[in-house]
């Protein structure tokens, strides 16, 4: 079977503070409506993953990733990031103030298996910390870019 | 203690199973990589979880507490990305279970 790489959509913003997580998580997933690669729909389902299944979103010191399955309203590929000046708690046991929240929308299986694995090595690689020290969101939204390897 | 299996099976678990626990998932390869042990890593969701039987599961504490008995080996992991510090806890579990 012939398998291809989409690109990766990708933006970002810059919030000095939302009132909850669930505020931060819309607004990540919001990025994505903008990018056209998901409905409001998946913004919801994201949300109701959270109250489903616990803060588990919040997978490593600071950082979230919201998303849903494909089939929520995933319409392409993409990664977004909301950047929040001032952390919001998501009720984690360890790993509560979140001020890096990503949300992530992938079409299919395949593509959710090499988006995630893109995103995680930039993780490891330090993105989180580029990120907080951009200054705007265009910078922002470079340092993702760059860090999954797009074209902007 | 008991005798190590001679492939091992590792599950790594999250709420959808799918995101979250992928991305444990590539953390936990890369950690067993280190380690020089074969094994087989998998993900999946909470509820698939509990027919599974896993020789370690991996996960964060609120789903690992859910997850009694399931897997020889549990290991509560904080940080997703953080490779250098899962092949510690793992090295630390699979001595204590005389299978390093």
């Amino acid at each position: 079977m012939e398998r291809q790489v989409a690109a990766i959509a990708t933006t970002a913003q810059v919030a000095h503070r939302v009132d909850n997580w669930e505020d931060a998580v819309r607004g990540a997933s919001r990025l994505l409506e903008d990018l056209r690669v998901a409905s409001a729909d998946y913004t919801d389902a994201c949300v109701q993953s959270v109250k489903d299944n616990g803060p588990y979103i919040v997978l490593s010191p600071g950082i979230a990733i919201a998303h849903a399955r494909p089939e929520q309203g995933a319409q392409g590929l993409g990664i977004t990031v909301l950047l929040l000046r001032e952390a919001v708690r998501f009720g984690h046991e360890t790993n509560d103030p979140v001020d890096v929240v990503f949300a992530l929308a992938t079409p299919d299986s395949d593509a959710h298996v090499g988006a995630l694995g893109v995103l995680a090595k930039a993780l490891r690689d330090g993105l989180a910390n580029q990120l907080r020290d951009s200054l705007t969101a265009a910078e922002v939204a470079t340092v993702l870019s760059r860090a999954v390897e797009n074209d902007i | 203690m008991s005798t190590r299996p001679e492939e091992l099976n590792v599950l790594a678990v999250c709420g959808l199973g799918m995101g979250t626990s992928l991305i444990l998932r590539m953390t936990c390869e890369t950690a067993l990589d280190r380690l020089g042990l074969k094994a087989t890593v998998s993900h999946t969701d909470l509820s698939s979880a509990v027919s599974q039987n896993p020789d370690v599961l991996v996960g964060q504490g609120m789903h690992v507490a859910d997850l009694a008995g399931i897997g020889t080996i549990q290991i509560v992991v904080e940080d997703f990305v953080d490779d250098v510090a899962l092949e510690s806890q793992l090295r630390q579990a699979l001595s204590d279970e005389g299978w390093l």
